[in-house]
């Protein structure tokens, strides 16, 4: 990118006194580049914002139904239309964002951190505690992601808490393969090489010394990873095993409103369209970090 | 970098004419209003070549055997190839089919048919009392494990006592006999058929009706080609039928529009207005005697009060609910049988009134509500009536959670539940159709103190001693005054316990195109098509 060096030139001149730069820094420099992933990162934090005020900017509440209102098509007074309830769907989707976001950190959240654990303990220990987490996560991986979890819901009952736990325990293997294969690299540099050979504790070199370097990666893979959760828990609404009426979950709103996609099409359109930008702008983030993050990227 | 700019602006433009799209066809959708449509009865006739018919139907097709079938649908096939000696018109009021006329006695315990003479089956069997001997004999036997052997298990003894002579006798007094022997599942089957393919009859059906059996592929559809020997002149008027399983909703309308089917059925309440009216289509509503109701445990708490009860069916707005859920396409109940059904009795429904049903709770001492739980199939048609139970029942501070369940897991935790005690269920919605179209079929299994689970379907677990002496009486005579008497009363008795919800009476919705004639559904959603006629 032609203006990119031109900055960069103007910057390089300008910070001439930096001596060193922290790797955050680092990280800035190459991220605030990429304008897309910037976009992205401007529009997650305002679905945060709509998630934290939700109740009160929303416009209507979103279960009061109105039945002189059903089925009615976007207007002024109903931004994104009303539902089969007459519920507005705008008042909806904010509410539904909150719900959304929360299925989608908590459960990437849970498998990160267990996915990590495992991935260190079996890329450092190897041997046959290596091959045996390796081989259930190859079993977990047999099955499609969206079945897996179709089978922990069958076994747990449906709900929404139970979504997290379905979600989370399918991203584990993912996490765990990831950590590992970086473990497995790092361990065999000279600085752990040389922790170790002053006596550093395991527990203290995983942490302290593997854990840090593998973060990168860990980080690009989470926020990925919240956009495959946010659609797999609307999926499993959608195919009514995740939230349950009166819930304003997306993909729960989907599912309501497939009978009138012919008739009504709003009803589906909306929610649609907010995983759709919502999944896509946790996507696009991860590539940024991605870019910013891997050292073999050079600009 | 210059892809993902690409990307960007491609994306960005994308969405653009999403919400364009989105703006504009949200434009013109409307509220679909049944009574309000343009008169689709002046669009001119749609053109149709040959002299064939496609029916579209919902689900995959069980059973031709009468006797061994219990869903309403395989029986409508049957209807086009099979016979009964009596059977239902277009209103379900009883009509002589293939008996001239036939006489009960006044005890209610035995029944004779005069049968018609000259009538052939499809493979040259004569039909005489001989044969429909054998077939009753056949369902009446428990040994041979029919679907249906519950509806005849009351025959003590059949006789031929002539040629064109046919006797019944029964076990005891049963006054709705005759409508079993209008109920499809008393539809005569040729006696050689019967010996010649055993239990295999159920793929080879062979009637009098005026279309014979061609071949069923039963991954894909059914075919019945025309009787040229049919003893009513005039029938059939077609050179076969087509009926086609096609289980998704848009799938069948799609085939209606573009000409593939000439008759669809069911058509989904949602899509009935948008298409009515175009391309020589015409929906067809009519009142069903299929009951919309949600029961209530009246063994648990809070549900065993009175008073709680009449509450709920104060708090819910029927004449919404109808609008919301059926899109229009109904009627509101207003006594525990719809008004297709015979001995039917018309009761005054709850009034919405959310101040009375305030009351009555707060008399009950719930005046603070409480929390309870629906039951019900995970279809959105029952998923959307859950949630607007859930919604009105919340302004008198009732907590309801809506929990949808597979057909499977329905079963096992109402209908085979064992013991009255253990039964978890608080609140269920659920629907009845009596495809005998009488008043017993429509009360008996589902009020009856003797009904519960897993012997009938009585869920609510009611049990009234008045009642059950009443449903007694209306089975024990033949003599339709007395059984009327009887009847009325119990409508009136049960509709003020409210161990139900009352909600709605569906229609049942039908598409066709304006050529056909002739085609048409029972009240009971049965399909009737051996009538069908091509107007050009």
């Amino acid at each position: 990118m032609k203006n990119g060096t031109v900055d960069l030139h103007i910057k390089d001149g300008r910070q001439e006194a930096e001596k060193v730069r922290t790797p955050f820094l680092e990280f800035w420099r190459k991220f605030k580049k990429q304008r897309i992933a910037m976009i992205a990162a401007f529009f997650i934090g305002f679905l945060f914002i709509v998630a934290l005020l939700g109740p009160f900017i929303a416009p209507y509440s979103a279960v009061e139904p109105d039945y002189e209102n059903i089925l009615s098509s976007p207007s002024m007074q109903h931004l994104a239309g009303t539902d089969a309830f007459g519920r507005d769907i705008f008042s909806r989707i904010i509410e539904g964002t909150r719900i959304s976001l929360f299925v989608g950190l908590s459960s990437v959240f849970f498998s990160a951190v267990l996915g990590t654990i495992l991935g260190l303990v079996s890329g450092y220990y190897g041997g046959w505690l290596d091959n045996m987490i390796m081989r259930i996560c190859d079993v977990l991986f047999a099955f499609p992601g969206i079945l897996l979890a179709i089978g922990i819901i069958a076994i747990l009952g449906p709900g929404l808490g139970n979504v997290v736990i379905a979600v989370a325990i399918f991203g584990i293997p993912t996490f765990a393969r990831i950590v590992r294969s970086s473990t497995l690299s790092i361990k065999e540099t000279l600085y752990v090489e040389s922790a170790r050979s002053v006596g550093a504790s395991a527990k203290r070199i995983i942490f302290k010394h593997i854990f840090p370097s593998t973060l990168s990666s860990i980080i690009v893979y989470f926020t990925m990873r919240i956009g495959t959760a946010i659609l797999t828990a609307a999926s499993l609404s959608f195919l009514g095993l995740g939230a349950q009426p009166p819930s304003p979950e997306w993909g729960a709103m989907l599912s309501a409103g497939r009978d009138f996609l012919n008739t009504a099409p709003h009803v589906t359109f909306f929610p649609g369209l907010s995983i759709f930008i919502t999944v896509l702008a946790f996507n696009l983030l991860g590539d940024g970090l991605r870019d910013a993050l891997d050292p073999k990227m050079k600009d | 970098m210059f892809k993902k700019r690409c990307l960007f602006v491609w994306l960005t433009s994308l969405l653009a004419v999403l919400l364009v799209l989105a703006g504009c066809s949200g434009s013109t959708s409307k509220e679909p209003n049944p009574s309000k449509n343009a008169n689709p009865k002046n669009q001119s006739l749609a053109k149709k070549e040959g002299n064939s018919l496609t029916i579209a139907i919902k689900d995959n097709l069980v059973s031709m055997d009468p006797q061994d079938t219990n869903d309403t649908l395989s029986g409508s096939i049957q209807s086009t190839m099979l016979e009964g000696l009596v059977g239902f018109d277009k209103d379900m009021k009883m009509i002589p089919v293939l008996a001239e006329s036939y006489k009960a006695s006044k005890d209610a315990k035995e029944i004779t048919f005069n049968l018609r003479k000259g009538i052939k089956f499809h493979d040259g069997a004569p039909f005489n009392a001989k044969a429909v001997k054998v077939n009753i004999d056949r369902v009446a036997n428990p040994d041979n494990k029919l679907k249906r052997y519950s509806m005849f298990e009351l025959v003590e003894k059949t006789e031929a006592i002539d040629d064109y002579t046919f006797k019944v006798t029964l076990k005891k007094p049963f006054g709705a006999m005759l409508n079993n022997f209008a109920h499809p599942a008393a539809r005569i089957m040729s006696p050689k058929a019967i010996k010649k393919y055993g239990k295999d009859v159920a793929t080879h059906p062979v009637g009098t009706g005026p279309f014979k059996f061609s071949e069923w592929d039963q991954s894909d559809h059914l075919t019945v080609v025309k009787n040229p020997d049919y003893w009513q002149a005039g029938l059939p008027k077609v050179d076969d039928i087509k009926f086609k399983p096609v289980p998704e909703n848009g799938a069948r309308v799609a085939m209606l529009q573009t000409g593939e089917a000439d008759f669809i059925y069911p058509i989904p309440t949602e899509q009935a207005a948008q298409i009515n009216g175009k391309n020589g289509i015409v929906v067809e509503n009519k009142p069903s005697i299929v009951a919309r109701y949600m029961s209530m445990n009246t063994t648990k708490k809070p549900f065993n009060d009175v008073r709680v009860r009449q509450a709920i069916n104060y708090a819910i707005n029927k004449e919404a609910f109808l609008k919301v859920v059926y899109r229009g396409y109904g009627s509101e109940m207003d006594s525990i049988i719809p008004e297709g059904l015979q001995f039917y009795s018309k009761q005054t429904p709850y009034p919405y009134d959310l101040e009375k049903a305030k009351k009555l709770l707060k008399e009950a001492g719930y005046e603070n509500g409480f929390e309870t739980k629906v039951w019900g199939a995970n279809n959105s048609d029952a998923m959307k009536a859950m949630e607007f139970i859930q919604q009105q029942l919340s302004q008198v501070g009732i907590k309801v959670n809506v929990v949808p369940m597979e057909s499977g897991t329905l079963s096992d935790k109402i209908w085979s539940v064992q013991n009255a005690k253990d039964a978890e269920v608080e609140l269920y919605y659920g629907g009845w159709s009596s495809s005998t179209g009488d008043a017993d079929w429509g009360i008996r299994p589902l009020l009856a103190g003797d009904s519960a689970p897993p012997t009938s379907y009585n869920v609510s677990y009611y049990e009234n001693k008045k009642v059950d002496e009443l449903i007694d009486a209306g089975l024990q005579t033949a003599d339709q005054e007395k059984r009327k008497e009887a009847y009325a009363e119990m409508q009136e008795i049960i509709w003020k316990d409210a161990p139900w919800a009352y909600l709605m009476v569906e229609d049942t919705m039908a598409g066709k195109k304006n050529y056909l004639e002739g085609v048409y559904l029972l009240p009971d959603g049965a399909l009737s098509a051996s009538e069908a006629e091509i107007k050009r």
